[in-house]
């Protein structure tokens, strides 16, 4: 069965590759098609955080080695060094993420207090400071 | 104790999080604890100047990983220049809102001391780390920090400022996070060190596409058009001490990450000419907004972007004394600017609709205040014989000195416009006639002797200007020295481990 799925790796490697960039950017664009046209502002951060996915793709998909391993000396392993994924940005990834994580709670939570304030989560009806 | 770099990243960050809890030991701790840590900074920066200018650097490897592959943090006289410079507005600001109010309002204060102490680590974490990735976290800690502080107050606008600062810093976050990837794909490396000595490998256009990329992420927080939408509404909106952080702390980390990755990490000879386009840019409609401003502090906040747009000219200048000047500017625009930012809500706070109209009569009913204010004023227009007079005169050399005779012609002609706009708020104070009577809100003692701290800096700078030029010279050396840099990061046997 894993064989198999290598086999199957291997053969359509560019495709996939293709695929994971095409994936990767067109989260970017979507998500920045969000933040630039859509009115309601829980919409507008879910397209931040689509936008910020997308990178994270992007930052994993250009990290990867074809058939590497992980990044980890082990038995049976010792010759991997070559042919290791490179593990930095699957570090700065998980940095990435929870920055992300951090900075739509507080979006999410100026949001309720937008809410509360205005009755409304319309952008184009919140505009007591000049936009 | 052997005191390093790191206490600067870690003490402040220790009692940020220590503060929930010695708030159940007595009520006053979290308003008594931020100035203890400040003051804990200024002696750090003390001690690490005194080895700066002994060794040429302090540098510190983290967790025992040497600098390509480890973490490091390095203080040159350029960053310890600011550092200090931080450390102590930082301190100087804790001095003026202590008892800012008089009610204790324990949850308040507690989440206000913590966002602070948060940001004034981030600010100094972006200028002291010699790592691209930790700079950009660093960053994000000060925006989400400071996005926090300026929704602080429920009652006013602040949720709608912070959430219009907040998408225009998520966006340049994303595009920061990109420029880093990008980099990392062509040069395998973090360190900045490194990443500079390697940056000749890179081709022509990948590196152009990067560095747009990162002047569009740093150029938010150092105010440059058409980036900036966010100031004037944060600036207004945020508390009053806040508004002054934001303008002697937060920008100048923003400038250095911007100044640190146009000087040392890309040659590009285009990007200095970029540079003083977008200051000027920044500069003429920046000063020109202000002066329709009704409001003191959008005016303020206005003035504030304006002056970071000279730096940014000065920077693109390149020359040593161009870049000597700059620094001047920075140093003149974290004093007098904090000191307008400090004297001005409190005048905001005694008039009715927080209009430069209400502030007639002034002078009589706050003599102190107003005449801070309207120090503080004729400085940063660049008067004689005031410090802000000094590092007008420097830029307008150097820009001399290359022989930019345009360029001169719009500082001048800017200058007039913020002469126009700053008599005017102090003309209304003293000479207008006194129109209704409203409760005074008297300041504490210890934010009359914060502002007066000021006032005395900007008063001796401005006679003695030798006092920090050869700070400023050093500093400007190593900006311009980029090989020393890479030495001392890459082969360093650090005085300090």
């Amino acid at each position: 069965m894993q064989q198999e799925f290598h086999e199957i790796f291997v053969k359509y490697h560019e495709i996939i590759t293709l695929g994971v960039y095409g994936t990767a950017i067109g989260l970017m664009l979507i998500g920045l098609y969000a933040v630039l046209m859509k009115k309601n502002l829980v919409k507008i951060v879910i397209g931040l955080s689509i936008m910020d996915a997308g990178l994270h793709l992007l930052f994993i998909g250009i990290g990867y080695v074809q058939g590497g391993t992980a990044p980890i000396f082990s038995p049976g392993y010792e010759d991997a060094g070559d042919r290791m994924v490179d593990p930095v940005p699957q570090a700065l990834v998980l940095t990435a993420i929870v920055i992300g994580f951090a900075v739509t709670a507080v979006a999410l939570s100026l949001i309720i207090r937008l809410y509360k304030h205005h009755h409304t989560a319309k952008i184009d009806q919140i505009k007591s400071l000049k936009w | 104790m052997v005191i390093t770099p790191i206490h600067y990243i870690v003490v402040p960050l220790l009692a940020a999080f220590a503060i929930p809890l010695l708030v159940k030991i007595h009520k006053e701790l979290p308003r008594i604890i931020p100035g203890l840590v400040m003051f804990y900074n200024i002696i750090i920066s003390i001690v690490l100047m005194q080895q700066v200018n002994e060794f040429g650097y302090v540098s510190e490897v983290i967790a025992g990983w040497k600098a390509p592959w480890g973490i490091n943090l390095i203080i040159t006289p350029f960053s310890g220049f600011l550092v200090s410079l931080i450390s102590f507005m930082g301190f100087v600001i804790w001095l003026y809102q202590y008892r800012f109010k008089k009610v204790i309002d324990v949850g308040e204060l507690k989440s206000y001391g913590i966002l602070q102490m948060m940001m004034i680590t981030g600010a100094i974490g972006i200028i002291i780390t010699g790592d691209i990735f930790n700079m950009f976290v660093f960053l994000e800690i000060v925006a989400i920090t400071a996005i926090s502080l300026t929704s602080f107050y429920r009652h006013r606008d602040g949720a709608e400022a912070g959430f219009k600062y907040l998408l225009i810093g998520g966006f340049s976050s994303t595009l920061i996070l990109l420029a880093i990837l990008l980099l990392y794909t062509q040069v395998g490396t973090l360190n900045m060190a490194e990443i500079s000595e390697r940056m000749h490998l890179v081709p022509q256009g990948m590196k152009a596409t990067i560095l747009v990329l990162f002047i569009i992420g740093f150029g938010i927080e150092a105010e440059m058009f058409p980036l900036n939408g966010w100031a004037p509404d944060a600036y207004s909106q945020a508390p009053g001490p806040t508004s002054a952080a934001f303008a002697g702390i937060v920008v100048k980390a923003g400038v250095y990450g911007l100044i640190r990755i146009i000087f040392t990490l890309f040659d590009i000879e285009g990007a200095f000419d970029f540079l003083i386009i977008a200051g000027l840019v920044t500069m003429i409609i920046a000063e020109f907004s202000a002066l329709k401003q009704t409001n003191l502090k959008r005016m303020l906040a206005y003035s504030s972007i304006g002056q970071m747009g000279l730096v940014m000219i000065a920077f693109g200048i390149g020359t040593k004394a161009a870049v000597f000047a700059a620094l001047f500017l920075m140093f003149n625009h974290a004093v007098i600017k904090s000191l307008l930012f400090m004297s001005g809500s409190i005048l905001m706070y005694n008039s009715k609709d927080k209009t430069i109209s209400t502030l007639s009569g002034m002078g009589k009913k706050l003599p102190f205040i107003s005449l801070l204010f309207s120090l503080g004023a004729f400085a940063i227009v660049g008067l004689p014989p005031f410090s802000g007079f000094w590092s007008k005169l420097y830029v307008l050399t150097a820009a001399a000195n290359q022989e930019m005779i345009l360029l001169i012609g719009a500082i001048l002609a800017v200058s007039i416009v913020e002469i126009v706009y700053y008599f005017r708020v102090v003309s209304k104070m003293y000479f207008a006639e006194e129109t209704e009577h409203i409760a005074i809100f008297k300041p504490s003692i210890n934010a009359k002797i914060a502002m007066g701290i000021l006032g005395a800096i900007i008063l001796i700078i401005g006679l003695y200007p030798d006092l920090i030029t050869g700070y400023l010279h050093n500093a400007a050396d190593m900006i311009l020295d980029k090989a020393s840099y890479i030495d001392f990061v890459l082969n360093s046997n650090a005085p300090v481990q």
